[in-house]
């Protein structure tokens, strides 16, 4: 064995309970910003490389292309071997359909592991967004994401809470670059990893109007203490009211047959029903979105958002996602948008609306803000899902569609995000398409390098021909009627081909 | 006199194997006593080191989780925190988790959500009192995954310990349910790896017992006294399961003892390994009859007890 010596470990370093109190919070711990954290891109254009949503042959496959894409994007220079490589994802709220499918995470992972890093997947805690929410608390959080397919088995690495049990696990990151907010809190799986690979699904979102990977930073790698503070909680005070919800004079009070649930709706009992509105005491509220939300899909009025509220909390999201990004050295984080699922809301909904547009591809790059771009302007070209809200607001191709959708033009995120020095907007997009030969055709098949399943089957059959066994096997009589005539009986078309 | 029930390995049959004993354990100690509908019930086990080939198998965890699922109506969740020392890396929640998935704990094996105790950095917690005005703690960071939940079940894989003599409910329920930065506090520099020529210096290890102990109060306050204890007398090995390897164990397998008391609980576990190892080598290198009275003159409960044994 070799020789031990009794290393000290980063709690060592606190020799006393944390001091209570915002000034002395964590004043003591390690601070994860990192001295050479920066956008990949000084100046644009970016590279962003991009692979349809289409498949024809083995090479063509969705995962073989996100595997291909993860090379041609260069996301395995982000990490060196031996470092541990968080895999940013969203779990999906409970009920949830339209989230990522497994199998884009697991090919992932399986790529990290293969270049010699230690993949871990992980999501933060959120805040109670409404009353039935399953992922304030990691343990429900985890039922769901088991619910989801996303399991250890299944992506064959741990599959974590990124912020803790409670969501309390987080770093404070100082962001003066920020445009509104000075500071955010980060979980610590994400501010303690040596590299990031973001895998974000592209769709739209009640509050940012659009969620891809800059939300993954701006809201998915936030503790629940920095979904509060990007949340804007409490910014300005109750009477111009913008860090609070909107009560209005439209609630119907105890008439409303959803009292009950908007009354159960608030993690700190800050309002209540009254026979003809609410009593609200904006001291308790943190502006977590429950009443909010609750309220508005319910039908009702009652509780909404200021004005001017959204494009705010926009760009508050962005500042949020550069402290997510200043715990990493520059050039350690990959994104990959799947605009796949492209739905109106949010993966945190319990729900999914019909796609807006249909499925686009993938879209990869270091640079965050250009594959932001180049994946909104693909899915703005896109034509639009009959059935889906885009129709029937009168979307076409070409528009702004999350800005028709949900409200306000998501390049408001951008255009902030790319001021403080999340990346550039300008990108170069570069048309991945798969050759087919018989090298990429068996590249990223199972058992990759070993003989293929028919030869290996050969060795089975020569040892137990299971269907020899038991043939011939019992059919009606062999006739040439029946193979040319009789099934055109059974064809609607009477045998015509299409 | 605290009761303490004892479930022995005598009379196997297809109806009363160990994981019928482990239930019959569980219903005759009375450990659903106090938990009611909708109760969220944390269950505090040891997850085992990667070279430490005698962690508790996943059934006997599953048997128990199962039963306080049923008497809670709701899932329990499974819980242990990261290692302290970073000799493996293992204070980092990822690697930890792939070593405990390596043994076979996960949430498919022990039905219920095995969760890390103090989150990925192992520092969540929350400050609890420490009983009386004399502790020299005052307080402790209990780890989230206790501290939040209604009730905890302490389910110890009792071994022979470096520096408190014997692990099982006395050290599960207290020291192991903290904050790694709690638990560094604890260890005022104590080394818990006693390889390689480390030797413990006999007055910090006395103190060390002393911090341990006072844990337990700040544990049983987070849940509102709501602990019960279950000790496995099952691989009882000479290193407990935080080291990357162990030596064979030291006696042979006895079944599961179970207690509100933890102190009655560790003092009847104590008599029956102390009974059945006879070779001096085997013995704890630290005198556990000592921590066993310190425990009990800080009000953690009592040494007489009454075994009820059930075969």
């Amino acid at each position: 064995m070799s020789d031990y010596e009794c290393e000290p470990t980063k709690w060592q370093e606190m020799k006393a309970p944390v001091d209570g109190g915002r000034d002395g919070y964590q004043t003591k711990s390690w601070h994860p910003p990192k001295e050479n954290w920066g956008p990949f891109t000084e100046k644009g254009p970016a590279p962003v490389w991009f692979a349809e949503a289409n498949a024809t042959n083995w090479t063509e496959s969705m995962i073989c292309k996100a595997k291909d894409l993860f090379y041609e994007a260069k996301m395995n220079e982000c990490f060196d071997k031996g470092d541990e490589v968080a895999i940013k994802i969203h779990y999906g709220e409970w009920n949830r359909t339209a989230i990522l499918r497994p199998e884009y995470i697991a090919a992932i992972v399986e790529e990290v592991k293969a270049c010699g890093g230690h993949p871990y997947v992980v999501n933060d805690t959120t805040l109670s967004y409404h009353i039935f929410n399953s992922m304030a608390y990691s343990n429900y959080q985890l039922e769901g994401a088991i619910r989801h397919g996303y399991t250890d088995a299944t992506f064959g690495c741990p599959v974590l809470i990124a912020d803790g049990f409670s969501g309390e696990d987080d770093y404070r990151v100082e962001i003066p670059e920020g445009l509104i907010l000075k500071e955010t809190y980060i979980g610590r799986a994400v501010a303690e990893a040596d590299a990031m690979i973001v895998l974000g699904h592209a769709r739209g979102h009640a509050i940012t109007m659009y969620g891809g990977a800059l939300k993954q930073l701006g809201i998915g790698c936030q503790s629940k203490r920095g979904k509060y503070i990007t949340h804007l909680a409490h910014w300005g005070d109750p009477h111009d009211a913008i860090g609070w919800p909107k009560f209005t004079d439209q609630c119907p009070g105890k008439a409303c047959k959803f009292h009950q649930m908007c009354d159960d709706s608030c993690p700190r009992g800050a309002h209540h029903v009254t026979e003809h509105g609410k009593v609200w005491d904006p001291s308790k509220c943190r502006l977590c979105y429950s009443c909010q939300v609750t309220c508005i899909f319910s039908g009702m009025t009652g509780i909404t958002f200021e004005e001017n509220y959204f494009p705010n909390a926009m760009i508050a999201h962005a500042d949020a996602a550069l402290g997510a990004l200043k715990c990493f050295e520059k050039g350690k984080v990959g994104y990959i948008n799947h605009a796949i699922d492209v739905v109106p809301e949010c993966d945190c909904f319990p729900w999914a609306g019909l796609a807006i547009c249909p499925d686009v591809g993938l879209f990869a790059g270091k640079d965050l803000v250009a594959v932001e771009m180049a994946t909104l302007e693909a899915i703005d070209n896109m034509p639009i899902s009959p059935g889906s809200v885009a129709e029937e607001k009168g979307c076409k191709p070409g528009d702004d569609k999350f800005r028709m959708v949900n409200g306000f033009s998501p390049r408001i995120t951008m255009a902030a995000a790319e001021k403080i020095g999340l990346g550039t907007q300008e990108f170069n997009l570069i048309n991945y398409e798969p050759v087919l030969t018989p090298e990429n055709a068996a590249k990223w098949q199972v058992r990759p390098g070993g003989k293929p399943t028919t030869v290996k089957l050969r060795e089975t059959f020569h040892r137990h021909d299971l269907a020899t066994e038991v043939m011939p096997f019992n059919r009606t009589e062999y006739s040439k009627d029946w193979v040319f005539d009789e099934w055109k009986k059974y064809d609607p078309f009477k045998g015509e081909s299409a | 006199m605290q009761q303490v029930t004892w479930v022995d390995l005598a009379a196997m049959t297809v109806d009363n194997t160990v994981s019928h004993k482990l239930d019959r354990l569980v219903a005759a100690s009375g450990a659903a006593e106090n938990i009611s509908d909708g109760m969220r019930v944390a269950l505090k086990i040891n997850t085992a080191e990667e070279g430490y080939e005698y962690g508790l198998r996943p059934g006997f965890i599953r048997t128990v989780v199962r039963a306080a699922s049923r008497a809670s109506n709701n899932l329990s969740i499974v819980c242990d925190g990261p290692r302290l020392v970073d000799y493996w890396k293992r204070s980092k929640a990822n690697v930890f988790m792939e070593a405990a998935t390596a043994h076979g704990y996960s949430n498919e094996t022990l039905a219920g959500h095995f969760v890390i105790n103090g989150g990925f950095s192992g520092d969540e917690g929350d400050l609890f009192p420490c009983g009386s005005t004399e502790s020299i703690l005052g307080g402790v960071e209990v780890g989230t995954v206790i501290c939040r939940s209604d009730a905890l079940w302490v389910l110890s894989h009792v071994t022979l310990h470096p520096l408190f003599g014997v692990g099982g409910a006395l050290l599960n329920g207290g020291f192991e349910c903290l904050s790694g930065r709690a638990r560094t506090r604890l260890l005022q520099g104590l080394n818990p790896y006693l390889f390689n020529g480390a030797r413990p210096d006999g007055a910090k290890v006395a103190s060390f017992h002393q911090r341990a102990l006072e844990a337990i109060h700040g544990v049983k306050a987070s849940v509102d006294g709501r602990i019960f204890f279950i000790n496995c007398l099952w691989d009882v090995t000479p290193q407990p399961e935080y080291y990357p390897f162990s030596g064979r164990p030291v006696m042979e397998n006895l079944g599961f003892l179970a207690s509100r008391d933890p102190v009655a609980l560790d003092a009847a576990t104590y008599d029956l390994m102390m009974a059945r190892i006879s070779d001096a080598g085997d013995r704890p290198a630290i005198d556990f009859t000592g921590v066993l009275k310190e425990a009990e003159a800080l009000g953690l409960g009592s040494l007489s007890s009454e075994i009820q044994r059930l075969s």
